[in-house]
């Protein structure tokens, strides 16, 4: 093996300075007399000087909105079970295994039985809590609906009308999730009784208008211009929900 | 993946945790290279985190036991694309190896280039480097993390951590000499600011 190829292997450990003396003074005198190994230190010490001078700015990396306090929220809870007496802090993994395998089998059936009212609120109404559960737990802040809508065209290229807050009902998170073979938006309202609504937008996508119950919540479907609408909550026999389910049917395809 | 279980110190692991948000998010960008997916993937790497919080060892690297999660989420990930990194980066090193040397002699450029590098040019350097090589560099230069901690986070040997980060950090000066240049030169493939 040549010598450069020996230095070669070192070059690192060199740059870093994380040699012996001997070994260091043995590479210098080769260097001494290499052109090209010397070109190599000094393109590998390029790379690491303007790397580590721009590492604080690199690492300063603005969190996206919301971000943090859903961690916190994982966190809180987190500790929150941890405190809890054993057969329950066991049981909660447990319970929550067993309804993603039930989701999970409702998705995989959704791509074979696409046109299934049933299977779809299904689907749906898994993703509306997964995303309440994971994304929006606790006290989340209002978000700004133009923002919203900014965000699901740049980072998704997607362009929908998000139904701003109203009285009685805050935006409180947007989101892709998996439908079928694809992503759609899933956008996230909470009502003023902690009642959580969620809106999905499937465009290309035409159905049926219906109205099912499935796992204990609501789900209402309906097209316009070639695009599918459904909005998942809470099955709300009280009909306390009635006014922000009216604005979110009549806002969100407009 | 995460070592024996032991139960953690039941009162800073949490807040210990959520200090090291920022520079997990801006490590995931580098990984992602798109902030939605970043976002997912340090959120996913927390849940795992709390869930797998008893196999960490008090008294050891926190944050790089968090850096490993994360690498190891991204690599579940991506592991059924048809992308490999894994074959991308073995074409970049064998073009890499056939050069018979790196950039050549450096005097003075070398320093201007270094102190007129902006960030965003930087980050565009970075995220056209082969994934294999970005990952090193930056856990090296910019994570500040050991040789053999990078290699337990990327689950490759130390030889090929400082492999990675050799060719990465010479074809990242490259990228950036030749950016500068094709920015004094007007459009057109410019001359690396250094003789050969």
């Amino acid at each position: 093996m040549s010598e450069c190829r020996l230095i070669t292997e070192q070059l690192t450990s060199y740059v870093d300075e994380q040699l012996d003396a001997t070994r260091r003074v043995e590479i210098e005198r080769h260097l001494e007399g290499c052109v090209a190994c010397r070109g190599a230190v000094a393109g590998e010490r390029g790379g690491q000087t303007v790397l580590r001078q721009h590492a604080k700015r690199l690492r300063e990396e603005p969190l996206p909105p919301g971000l943090r306090s859903r961690c916190e929220s994982l966190v809180h809870e987190h500790a929150r079970a941890a405190s809890l007496p054993g057969w329950r802090r066991t049981l909660v993994p447990t319970v929550l295994s067993v309804i993603l395998l039930v989701f999970t089998a409702s998705a995989i059936f959704s791509l074979a039985t696409r046109r299934s009212d049933a299977v779809l609120a299904a689907q749906l109404t898994a993703d509306h809590s997964k995303c309440f559960k994971l994304f929006v737990a606790g006290n989340p802040p209002v978000m700004d609906a133009h923002e919203v809508e900014e965000m699901l065209a740049r980072e998704y290229g997607w362009k929908i009308h998000v139904p701003p807050s109203v009285d009685g009902l805050q935006l409180v998170g947007a989101r892709r999730c998996l439908y079928a073979d694809g992503l759609i938006p899933h956008v996230m309202y909470r009502a003023a009784n902690g009642q959580d609504l969620s809106l999905f937008v499937m465009n290309g996508v035409t159905r049926k208008p219906s109205d099912l119950v499935t796992f204990g919540h609501r789900s209402q479907i309906w097209t316009k211009n070639n695009t599918t609408f459904v909005l998942v909550g809470p099955s709300d026999e009280s009909g306390r929900l009635a006014d922000a389910t009216r604005y979110m049917m009549k806002e969100a395809d407009r | 993946m995460f070592g024996r279980r032991q139960r953690a110190a039941p009162d800073t692991f949490h807040s210990e945790v959520l200090g090291y948000l920022e520079p997990l998010f801006a490590t995931a960008i580098r990984l992602t290279r798109n902030r939605a997916d970043a976002e997912d993937l340090v959120q996913d790497t927390m849940v795992r985190a709390l869930r797998f919080r008893d196999r960490f060892e008090p008294g050891t690297n926190l944050r790089a036991w968090l850096y490993t999660i994360l690498h190891n989420t991204w690599r579940n990930r991506i592991r059924d694309t048809v992308r490999e990194a894994t074959d991308v980066d073995s074409e970049r090193i064998e073009e890499l190896a056939s050069r018979p040397d790196g950039p050549a002699e450096l005097e003075t450029p070398e320093r201007v280039l270094i102190r007129s590098t902006m960030d965003v040019d930087l980050k565009e350097a970075l995220d056209e480097l082969p994934d294999a090589f970005r990952q090193a560099v930056w856990l090296r230069d910019v994570e500040e993390f050991s040789y053999a901690e990078i290699a337990k986070m990327l689950d490759v040997p130390i030889g090929t951590v400082m492999s990675r980060i050799s060719r990465g950090r010479r074809l990242l000066y490259e990228k950036l000499a030749d950016g500068r240049g094709q920015r004094a030169n007007g459009k057109g493939h410019a001359q690396v600011p250094v003789s050969r």
